[in-house]
């Protein structure tokens, strides 16, 4: 079985910066990858400034950190990126990119090199159909924010080999996160099992069978929830947690549990997406 | 000094075992539990039937031949709408809807759901014994296990789905869901612990009266359900080791 030692991070975003910061402060040498100089720097400032922040809390020894700080390197040239042991694909979410990533990195990264994409909503098994040699791919869906969740899906593709599944295992847990693994099924476990939450409490309060309010507190004091899920989506963004459901139910051909509810169109079309807007399902201007 | 109320319990599930050891241990109250004879003098009758419509319409029928007609009853309305339940009796404006599950003394709050043809007098009087024994509580209106019942079961039955079709083993479904988005409990320990068979009824109720196909119960489900494995500890990860070699590929 290959060992991780060096991996890149393809694109410099909130969860590609988020998974290069954990892979070097557990000890691997990563690149990050971004196509603008300006992004990348900024996203190793960033990342820069979370590993001085350990250190300030006394969360890290800073020996260690200025260790991390000098695997982490960046670049803006995909195709010197070469001999890495792993891929970890973190561009936007459109299927052509990701595939035209994968089919340049294949003719210049060695047979064994094992390519992940943290998608979150686009089929493994399609991104993977546009490689000469599936085997090697396959999903690795971290959470946001990545340094902090531990949840990582490790997911199988139609065409993934066993040992691509067993050496992205092994390398979650030498994350310290929690690896599962699962079929290249819409939405994966989370963004499947997580949609009723939502959507369902969209339709009791839309149908009047409680308020907005009512039902933070019943899934909090009733559930054991943490937070209710229209808090919840005012945090994550209404916009997101929308594009989710709709995502989700377009790959399940329209299956009726996944419908999206018109109402939480409705916040969206209005710019009401939750505490970024200042107002969602709540209010939150000063 | 005030006198001890009345309570009469009845339901032979886990529902009522939870509820009756709850009352007992956290209320001045004479509380009894399925003893026919106390009814003639409960102020509250609390019947918890969710499986078997005919089982619920002998409970709620015995209590209406003893117990006054003043009495509150309190019934789940988890596969049937309060609504529903109270068109089965002779005085129905003294029947109100509830939410209880196996693992009623968890939860700090309890949902009540007046039917069209309750008596508000009834809701307050259900309302003020629930706040005896320390449970807050919020009134919504009548659906098939309204609110957390319905959302809860709803995510059981999606991870079911999750689970029949292989998508991950059921020890990931759970550690998914507590680690990918802060769940307290798996969905496939969790419904362990709220009881399958109420999840099954909520489902059931919701797929009746809505009659959506979105609410359709996985038929895993059902099948546990008639082997009666809720909360037998015969759970999902149990189900899964008969199968376990398929599933490593």
């Amino acid at each position: 079985m290959v060992k991780i030692k060096h991996i890149a991070v393809i694109g410099s975003g909130t969860m590609g910066a988020g998974i290069a910061q954990v892979a070097v402060e557990h000890g691997f040498d990563a690149t990050l990858y971004d196509i603008d100089q300006q992004q990348v720097d900024k996203a190793m400032a960033s990342i820069y400034k979370r590993l001085d922040r350990h250190v300030e809390k006394g969360r890290a020894e800073a020996s260690v950190m200025a260790e991390a700080k000098e695997k982490l390197s960046v670049t803006t040239d995909l195709l010197s990126i070469g001999s890495v042991d792993l891929v970890v694909e973190a561009a936007p979410e459109k299927l052509e990119i990701k595939q035209s990533i994968f089919q340049q990195l294949e003719e210049y990264c060695p047979s064994e090199t094992i390519f992940a994409t943290n998608t979150s909503s686009l089929s493994i098994t399609e991104i993977g159909g546009k490689v000469k040699d599936p085997s090697r791919l396959a999903g690795l869906h971290f959470f946001n924010p990545a340094p902090l969740m531990l949840l990582v899906e490790v997911v199988r593709g139609v065409e993934t080999g066993q040992e691509t599944i067993d050496i992205l295992t092994a390398f979650s847990e030498q994350l310290n996160k929690y690896p599962v693994v699962c079929r290249d099924t819409p939405g994966f476990i989370v963004n499947r099992v997580a949609r009723p939450f939502y959507n369902e409490a969209l339709r009791i309060e839309n149908d009047g069978v409680a308020s907005v309010e009512q039902i933070d507190r019943i899934l909090k004091k009733a559930g054991g929830f943490k937070m209710g899920p229209f808090e919840l989506q005012d945090m994550i963004g209404i916009d997101i947690n929308f594009a989710t459901t709709n995502t989700v139910y377009s790959s399940f051909y329209g299956d009726s549990r996944f419908r999206p509810h018109y109402n939480q169109e409705r916040m969206v079309q209005a710019g009401r997406l939750g505490r970024k807007t200042e107002g969602g399902f709540y209010d939150y201007a000063t | 000094m005030t006198m001890p109320h009345n309570i009469s319990i009845i339901g032979k599930n886990k529902v009522a075992e939870a509820l009756f050891t709850y009352w007992k241990d956290h209320a001045d109250s004479n509380v009894s539990w399925n003893d026919e004879q106390r009814l003639a003098e409960a102020e509250l009758v609390i019947e918890t039937v969710n499986l078997d419509q005919y089982d619920k319409r002998q409970n709620l029928s015995l209590i209406e031949s003893i117990a006054p007609r003043t009495t509150t009853i309190l019934s789940t309305s988890f596969q049937w709408t309060a609504n529903e339940l109270a068109s089965w009796l002779k005085h129905p404006e003294r029947l109100v809807g509830f939410a209880a599950f196996d693992n009623f003394a968890d939860t700090k709050l309890t949902e009540l759901a007046p039917a069209l043809q309750t008596d508000p007098a009834h809701l307050e009087a259900a309302r003020k014994q629930l706040e005896a024994i320390g449970k807050e509580t919020e009134t919504v209106d009548d659906e098939p296990g309204m609110v957390f019942p319905r959302i809860i079961s709803l995510i059981i039955n999606e991870s079911v789905f999750a689970y029949m079709e292989k998508t991950a083993r059921a020890a990931d479904i759970d550690t998914a869901m507590k680690k990918g988005t802060n769940y307290p409990y798996g969905p496939l320990e969790w419904v362990e612990k709220v009881g399958i068979e109420n999840v099954y009824a909520v489902l059931e109720g919701l797929h009746r009266h809505l009659g959506e196909e979105r609410y359709r119960p996985a038929s895993l489900l059902r099948k546990f359900v008639y082997a009666g494995w809720g909360g037998s500890g015969r759970g999902f990860c149990e189900h899964e080791k008969k199968e376990v070699k398929e599933l490593v590929k």
